[in-house]
């Protein structure tokens, strides 16, 4: 489903990707931990084309992000080829980004009304079933600023699963939640997970990638240190960065 | 339970002695302005009439601000036809002023330089000559070129042609020559609107795989508004009264139609007086609907709207009744 080789990426001269490997199949949860700077989100946001990479192959769905492979050589999509390939990949982002002016229920049909043409009937119908899946049926009417968090945070991932992803990229969900709200999200996520969508999950939530993820990939430095099945490396884990690194969330 | 055992103690607001002493200053004055402008004063003129055989005279009292001529003339059609040519001015100058201005300053935020150079000449200019001189600048635009054509530069290839003496009249002159500054203006207001969002939203906007042409069309412009539309307002109001300076070269707004009134019959004062009612008649107008608008654009960034005027009054009036009726104090059970 997605494939990462070699990839880099610096920003004003200082790598922040140092030769990534990665690879997630179709239906699986893999986490990404490590500590801030790591390059964890930069990584995320490669996948979906937020940040151009530098070098390197990144695969999704077997197609390159970004880029098309013709006699030989690389030519960077057209704006609009680029924007066709990211609908299908939902984001949800740290700071849950709803759209300010647009009630909950406008943010969870305008991607589909604008992006993919469906039209106003379908589209609110499949929302209301999206809200009623995270939990929030009668916000409808809402604007984001009077809901918590949490709720927010659900708008959110029912705004990305309105476009129907084959993909769907978490950059650390609940990293700006109060503490009493994580669960919540953590629950729409591993519903998500169960349903079988495959995910990419930048997280600090060691319980989430020990009990869902498939795979977690421990970042530092801008390499991948430690990777495999949670329960081996979030267990055992050998190399003394990642004993440090756990010492430390855990 | 209080501690000398009553059920009730009474909380009795603090006195604001200096407040009470601001309000009859104040009273006075609001006194005296109401004297000067609404009693009548003995003038110089003198009127003599006859009474029981013996011709008695006195001096005639008149309004200082002479609100009889000012009555007369408000509703004149030559001062209501210079209002007609003061609105439209300004809604034509604004028009043209507010799309110029999103435009540059979308292109002072494109990531071309050739664009950015150019939007900010363009402020440069327009925002560091004076109005009035580009005003008479475009009254005088036939003598710099009689004629406009478009066409390729440096080639004999031409598709429009325009004889400016005869097809560019004062009027869209001076509304060209308003707009344009503006513009260069409303860039800036426009571009304090477009930053102000956060980058949050154009990275949702872009990961739902909307276009940079719909993020900023369905996302970035109707969150900017909120940010733009006040000081736009003040703009608005700001060049409703711009435009008087086109009387100056020879355009019969409100204000000419006040001076040529006046250059003909002496009374200045009052027709001056018609032109500021007018002028201020409209700006109230003005500043309801800005009031309203920016409730509109407020939906979502705040989570009570703030009250309508009728509603603030409403709470007010309230509040003052039941201030009275606790004017002793106000009763806390315990």
């Amino acid at each position: 489903m997605v494939k990462i080789r070699d990839v880099r990426k610096s920003y004003n001269g200082i790598e922040v990707l140092k030769g990534v490997d990665l690879s997630v199949n179709r239906g699986e949860v893999t986490c990404l931990i490590g500590p801030s700077g790591s390059g964890k989100s930069t990584l995320l946001r490669c996948i979906n084309h937020l940040e151009k990479h530098d070098s390197g192959e990144l695969r999704v769905d077997d197609e390159l992000v970004g880029y098309e492979m013709r006699n030989g050589r690389l030519y960077e999509l057209t704006d609009k080829r680029v924007c066709q390939n990211r609908s299908r990949i939902g984001m949800v982002f740290q700071r849950f980004n709803l759209f300010q002016h647009l009630t909950v229920m406008e943010n969870v049909t305008i991607g589909q009304m604008k992006v993919l043409g469906t039209g106003r009937e379908d589209a609110s119908k499949k929302s209301r079933e999206l809200l009623a899946r995270v939990g929030l049926k009668e916000k409808e009417l809402s604007y984001p600023s009077q809901l918590s968090g949490g709720q927010q945070q659900r708008v959110a991932i029912a705004r990305a699963l309105a476009m129907d992803p084959k993909l769907m990229l978490f950059d650390e969900p609940t990293s700006a939640l109060d503490p009493e709200l994580v669960g919540e999200v953590l629950e729409v996520m591993n519903d998500l997970a169960r349903s079988g969508m495959t995910m990419i999950v930048v997280t600090h939530e060691m319980g989430f990638a020990r009990e869902v993820a498939n795979t977690v990939y421990f970042l530092d430095g801008g390499v991948i240190e430690e990777s495999g099945d949670p329960r081996v490396v979030l267990n055992t884990p050998s190399s003394e960065r990642l004993k440090n690194f756990l010492s430390k969330v855990l | 339970m209080t501690a000398n055992g009553d059920a009730t103690v009474k909380v009795v607001p603090v006195r604001h002695y200096g407040r009470w002493v601001g309000v009859v200053i104040v009273g006075i004055f609001l006194a005296m302005v109401a004297h000067t402008l609404f009693f009548q004063v003995a003038s110089s003129n003198v009127s003599c009439h006859q009474f029981a055989g013996a011709r008695v005279c006195q001096h005639v009292k008149v309004w200082r601000f002479q609100w009889n001529i000012v009555g007369q003339y408000f509703f004149t059609s030559e001062i209501l036809h210079g209002l007609l040519r003061t609105i439209i001015l300004t809604v034509v100058a604004m028009l043209t002023g507010i799309v110029l201005g999103i435009t540059i300053a979308v292109m002072r935020l494109s990531p071309n330089r050739v664009l950015t150079s150019v939007a900010w000449v363009y402020t440069w200019f327009f925002r560091g000559t004076p109005v009035l001189v580009q005003l008479l600048f475009w009254a005088f635009l036939g003598y710099f070129y009689p004629h406009l054509t478009l066409g390729v530069p440096f080639t004999h290839i031409t598709f429009v042609h325009l004889n400016v003496n005869t097809s560019l009249t004062l009027m869209e002159a001076c509304a060209l020559g308003l707009g344009l500054n503006e513009g260069a203006y409303m860039s800036e207001i426009a571009r304090a609107g477009l930053i102000s969002v956060d980058e949050g939203q154009i990275e949702a906007a872009t990961s739902l795989g909307m276009t940079r042409r719909q993020t900023l069309r369905l996302v970035i412009i109707p969150q900017a508004m909120r940010v733009i539309i006040p000081p736009t307002g003040n703009e608005v109001i700001s060049m409703l009264k711009t435009t008087s300076l086109v009387s100056v070269v020879g355009v019969i707004d409100l204000l000419g139609a006040a001076t040529n009134i006046y250059s003909a019959n002496y009374e200045i004062k009052p027709l001056l007086i018609v032109a500021s009612l007018w002028y201020l008649l409209v700006t109230t107008v003005l500043s309801t609907g800005q009031f309203y608008l920016e409730r509109r654009f407020a939906r979502g960034a705040l989570r009570t709207p703030p009250p309508t005027p009728i509603q603030r009054l409403r709470t007010d009036l309230v509040g003052v009744a039941s201030k009275f009726r606790t004017r002793r104090g106000v009763e806390v059970s315990t």
